[in-house]
């Protein structure tokens, strides 16, 4: 049967064999950020740098994933734009609730 | 009623394939009620949502009428308290979840993948999912009324059921489980259907048909399904939190341990502030589409028009606390969404800008979605005054909980979201059924509808003003509100007699009202280039587009389109001919076992050591394993289908298609 | 509205790519290229988008969850349960490990068959299952010990309540994604040439049986016996053998089964064309691993500050 399809294949097949490589890697990376994470809850630094420093290794984490494992590095923009309104909207959603809940018409009235 | 439907030529006429044998059953049947259990069609689905839809828009504007019945006279004994609190709720949820919201997935289904050039929508069989789940949703809300009202009952709460009246300690009886499980279901159902559009209006357009060239409504569609998947997962959330308090003693809202009932409202609202203008969005798009039609002119600053669109749904989602203004959240907040409100009246003011642009010099066509259509810019900017007079928060702590705020919902949600529908069910009634409705009648009911609307409606500002609060049954005679209330529920008789009149007029058009041929208003979206009502493979050929206003382009550039169209046929059919899906039961068995589920954690009476457990836990189960099963046999059977060769020309001379 | 502007891209795309998918997942010699649909408008498939879609969705459902968690976490009622002595960090980080390496597997399995190598993406498969269910086993192993060790259970704290109700919402999440990884794992036997009819499905199903009936009751066993080496609960290593006995056995049963229908016999029906219905479970495992990655951090880590 004809195939069309064929017509729009843009070879891209360079970068699969080292797939496997850059996830092995990857995953590693990973395990090891979760290591400093969890030793990093005990050292002696103010907690306003270790929580710096989590949500930040956090955030490292969750962008190797989304982009090496689910692909988005290497898929049409319009996946990270779907997924990043999401995720937006969820993060602007939780950091409203949490100032409304933290102001202080929000306390609970002394017993 | 199926005789009619097949004689009206809705229901296509050509013979199915023969089905491939499978284990299980593959469903063929062409009419009766297997036809339309195991439906993918996007309109027969479609023309399903609508007739449920307008089977609720009854029964909630039955519960309306008995509302305003009670509040006629002060002191008044139609309806007990207990009845009264009944009827609102069930008004309120019945209208909003069960008519408006399934009306408009009625055009979504069977408007958009025509006016992007698509044979279906992306995912068939999740669609036909999605309908009968909101059956199982409409049935779990509605099951109430015929079991016995102490221990059961329709839901009371009203239809944002806050805390902690929702709690076992205040509510005890199954009434509030209805209308948890109720919602929760329609949330699943709306989700999965709204995923459905997204994909479809991304990835299903005809070739040449880019964003920019979209109709408006197909670009309503869009935002629409967007605010659904984003605002949804917030009320799952709330209601399975109240849930699991009802049940299993959890402290979410439970002062007693450690809970804050002001967070229901907080994660309630965050859905039911985009959930309004899920509510408003396809009516806009219907009143773009309505508007350059009978103003026979495209629509003015359509990039804008769209951009506006888009900015109304995504900024809904930042000022969902203008609900709870008086609850106290402290100046900093309240000031904050006082003012994110206020900005959602300048997008909202320039589609309306654009809608009179699009009139202003137009040869105006008065035929009745026209009518609507200028009802609807009229009446939604009242609601919207009153709209952005609640946005400024000292005023509303006035307002609040009074009949100003129903007066500004019912100026939107009727004169705006109800006007809109009610039009575009006259302006595409030609295509899918073939049919015209009489001018006179049309106009007759629209009359009817606009004037009872407005009585019954513009003095409850008033008595919102005067302090008449909202939900209480009765009031004294020496309010003030007795004039007020006793006109507006006239209003409301004439409004109930319009809105009768409109649909006797409208069924008596789908029996017998006047045959049309195609194209009946001279169109100008892709919709109108097919036969009416449509074949079952929508287009003979998937348009190549070209402009917006597609279907203008091509009655301008007949030649052109032609020689496209042919050279288009030729390879289509090389390829095999048009394919369409197979039919499928197992979305309506997943349907079922949901259902099951559904009413086994609601409706039986158990705690851990009541014997009713066994019946609960058992109920629940079964009812998973169905849906389960479903699913299984879903994915086991695959997306196949069959192939359609369609004889004969394309210029409303159709014959029956030969299949293999 | 009068000016006209040079059309932009009116060019039709490829000759009549726009014929139904279904038309072009027929017979391809050639490469499928796993980036780019042609059948669509944008040239992703359909199946990932709505996967991609689903999860923007998903990110709004477990963002509400999460932040009722932080809410109660903020001014937290006296008396109430202290997370750092109920929490037990090591099995966590353990448990936070493992879902990390299975998301690794995940991958690996997608890049499989991508490459049509159904083997490697069965044992990848497999792989991730099983890292699922050893996630899910300390998930039960940790809550089980904050029931019983520390009195926390669902309903007595605010903690309990928004704790269980949380991890216990990823935690159907995981198993939803081990039903359907499991799902995946046996439709991958599907033959391609064989008799079909009731044969093939009830080889389908009882293949389905095994395997599921093998995770079940492996991972009762392996709790109990871990239970058991700790005397949780009054059952000590003496009566775990008797205690244990039918499970054990139905877990051998299950486990020779899983064997039995691994057998090759013959061309399966299962290769590259398939490859966007592991690539769209692989991004709902990933978003799994993913949401645990923010719980870790915002539930447990943060409270030991």
């Amino acid at each position: 049967m004809s195939a069309p399809a064929t017509t729009a294949v843009t070879a891209d097949h360079g970068h699969d064999e080292s797939k496997f490589h850059i996830y092995v890697q990857i995953a590693m990376l990973l395990a090891v950020i979760t290591g400093v994470e969890i030793i990093a809850v005990y050292l002696p630094f103010p907690k306003w740098t270790i929580v710096t420093a989590l949500v930040t290794l956090s955030t490292v984490k969750f962008m190797f994933v989304i982009f090496y494992f689910m692909h988005l590095r290497w898929d049409k923009p319009f996946c990270t734009i779907l997924f990043f309104i999401g995720l937006i909207l969820a993060g602007g959603t939780m950091w409203a609730l949490l100032q409304l809940f933290s102001a202080e018409a929000a306390l609970p009235l002394p017993t | 009623m199926d005789d009619a439907l097949h004689k009206s030529g809705f229901l296509p006429k050509e013979e199915k394939a023969p089905a491939k044998t499978f284990v299980i059953w593959r469903p063929t049947a062409q009419t009766g009620l297997m036809s339309w259990l195991t439906t993918v069609d996007h309109k027969k689905i479609g023309f399903l949502y609508g007739f449920f839809a307008l089977i609720f828009f009854l029964v909630g504007g039955f519960e309306a009428l008995l509302i305003r019945t009670q509040l006629m006279f002060p002191n008044n004994t139609v309806l007990t308290a207990q009845q009264y609190n009944r009827m609102f709720t069930m008004h309120g949820t019945t209208m909003i979840f069960l008519a408006v919201m399934p009306l408009g997935a009625a055009f979504f289904n069977i408007i958009m993948p025509l006016q992007i050039g698509a044979r279906d929508v992306a995912f068939p069989r999740l669609n036909a999912f999605s309908l009968w789940t909101f059956c199982a949703g409409a049935i779990i809300l509605n099951i109430g009324w015929f079991l016995p009202a102490l221990h059961y009952g329709p839901p009371d709460a009203g239809w944002f059921g806050y805390s902690p009246l929702t709690s076992k300690t205040f509510t005890p009886s199954h009434a509030t489980d209805f209308w948890i499980l109720g919602l929760q279901l329609l949330g699943v159902a709306s989700i999965a259907a709204a995923l459905n559009f997204i994909v479809t209006i991304i990835n299903m357009r005809a070739p040449g048909l880019t964003m920019m060239r979209l109709p408006v409504f197909v670009w309503m569609t869009l935002v629409t399904s967007f605010l659904i998947i984003l605002s949804f997962p917030a009320i799952t959330i709330a209601l399975v939190e109240v849930m699991m308090d009802r049940n299993f003693s959890t402290n979410f809202f439970e002062v007693s341990g450690g809970g804050m009932p002001i967070l229901w409202q907080h994660l309630f609202w965050i859905f039911g502030h985009p959930e309004v203008y899920i509510l408003i969005l396809p009516a806009m798009g219907i009143v773009s589409e309505i508007l350059p039609c009978f103003a026979r002119k495209p629509l003015y600053g359509y990039p804008i028009v769209v951009f506006s669109g888009a900015c109304i749904g995504f900024l809904g989602f930042a000022v969902w606390s203008h609900h709870m203004f008086t609850t106290g959240m402290g100046a900093v907040a309240t000031a904050a969404f006082s003012l994110a409100t206020m900005c959602i009246a300048v997008p909202t003011g320039v589609k309306i800008f654009n809608w009179i642009g699009t009139l202003w010099g137009g040869h105006l066509q008065m035929r009745t979605p026209m009518m609507f259509a200028l009802g609807f810019i009229w009446m939604f900017m009242i609601g919207g005054f009153s709209g952005i007079m609640h946005s400024a928060a000292p005023a509303d702590a006035q307002q609040q909980d009074s009949y100003f705020v129903v007066a500004h919902f019912h100026y939107v949600l009727i004169g705006g979201s109800i006007f809109a529908l009610l039009g575009g069910i006259h302006y595409w009634f030609p295509l899918i059924f073939g049919r015209k409705v009489s001018e006179f009648w049309g106009k007759l009911s629209f009359w009817l509808i606009f004037v009872g609307f407005n009585v019954t409606f513009f003095p409850q500002h008033f008595l919102g003003l005067n302090g008449m609060p909202r939900r209480t049954f009765t009031y004294d005679a020496n309010m003030g509100w007795s004039t007020g209330n006793f006109v507006s529920t006239m209003g409301s008789y004439l409004l109930g007699l319009g809105i009768v009149t409109y649909f006797a007029v409208v069924l008596y058009t789908y029996f017998k009202g006047e045959r049309v041929g195609r194209d009946v208003w001279d169109g100008r979206t892709l919709e109108w280039s097919i036969p009416n009502p449509p074949p079952e493979y929508n287009f003979r050929v998937i348009p190549t587009v070209h402009a917006r206003d597609a279907w203008w382009y091509e009655k301008h550039h007949q030649e052109e389109i032609a020689k496209e169209k042919a050279a288009l046929e030729k390879a289509e059919a090389a390829h095999g001919g048009i394919h369409m899906p197979f039919q499928s039961i197992y979305p309506f068995v997943a349907s079922c076992g949901i259902l099951v589920a559904a009413f086994g954690v609601t409706a039986v009476d158990a705690d851990w050591e009541h014997p009713g457990i066994h019946l609960k836990l058992g109920l629940t189960l079964v009812g998973g394993a169905i849906m389960l099963a479903g699913i299984y046999l879903w994915a086991l059977e695959g997306a196949e289908g069959y192939h359609l060769h369609p004889e004969g020309d394309d210029h409303g001379h159709d014959s029956p298609a030969e299949k293999h | 509205m009068g000016t006209t502007r040079p059309p932009r891209n009116t060019e039709p795309p490829p000759f009549a790519s726009h014929l139904s998918p279904f038309l072009l997942m027929t017979s391809h010699a050639a490469t499928i290229d796993h980036h780019h649909d042609p059948s669509t408008s944008t040239g992703i498939p359909n199946k990932k988008l709505l996967m991609w879609a689903f999860l923007a969705s998903d990110c709004m459902f477990f963002g509400t969850l999460i932040s009722t968690h932080l809410i109660y976490r903020l001014h937290p009622p006296a008396g109430g349960k202290v997370p750092t002595q109920v929490f037990d960090i090591q099995l966590t980080s353990f448990s936070t490990f493992i879902l990390l390496m299975s998301s690794l597997m995940m991958a690996l399995a997608v890049n499989a068959i991508q490459k049509g190598n159904v083997k490697s993406c069965r044992w990848s498969l497999l792989t991730t299952i099983f890292f699922g269910t050893i996630f899910l086993g300390c998930q039960v192993f940790e809550f089980n010990n904050f029931v019983y060790e520390h009195d926390m259970t669902i309903s007595n704290s605010l903690l309990g309540t928004t704790f269980f109700t949380l991890t216990g919402t990823h935690g159907c999440h995981v198993a939803i994604g081990v039903l359907w990884l499991g799902l995946m794992y046996v439709r991958s036997f599907k033959l391609a040439h064989g008799p079909g009819g009731a044969g093939a499905w009830m080889k389908n199903l009882l293949h389905l049986v095994a395997l599921f009936g093998g995770i079940v009751l492996t991972t009762k066993v392996v709790l109990g016996l871990v239970w058991s080496l700790q005397d949780f609960q009054g059952h000590s290593m003496a009566t775990f053998a008797s205690r244990e006995f039918l499970s054990i056995a139905g877990a051998l049963v299950a486990l020779g089964g899983m064997f039995w229908f691994a057998r090759p016999a013959g061309e399966v029906e299962f290769n590259e064309k398939h490859a966007i219905d592991v690539e769209s479970m692989g991004l709902y495992w990933h978003f799994v691993d993913i949401v645990w990655i923010v719980i870790f951090t915002a539930v447990y880590l943060l409270e030991y500050l």
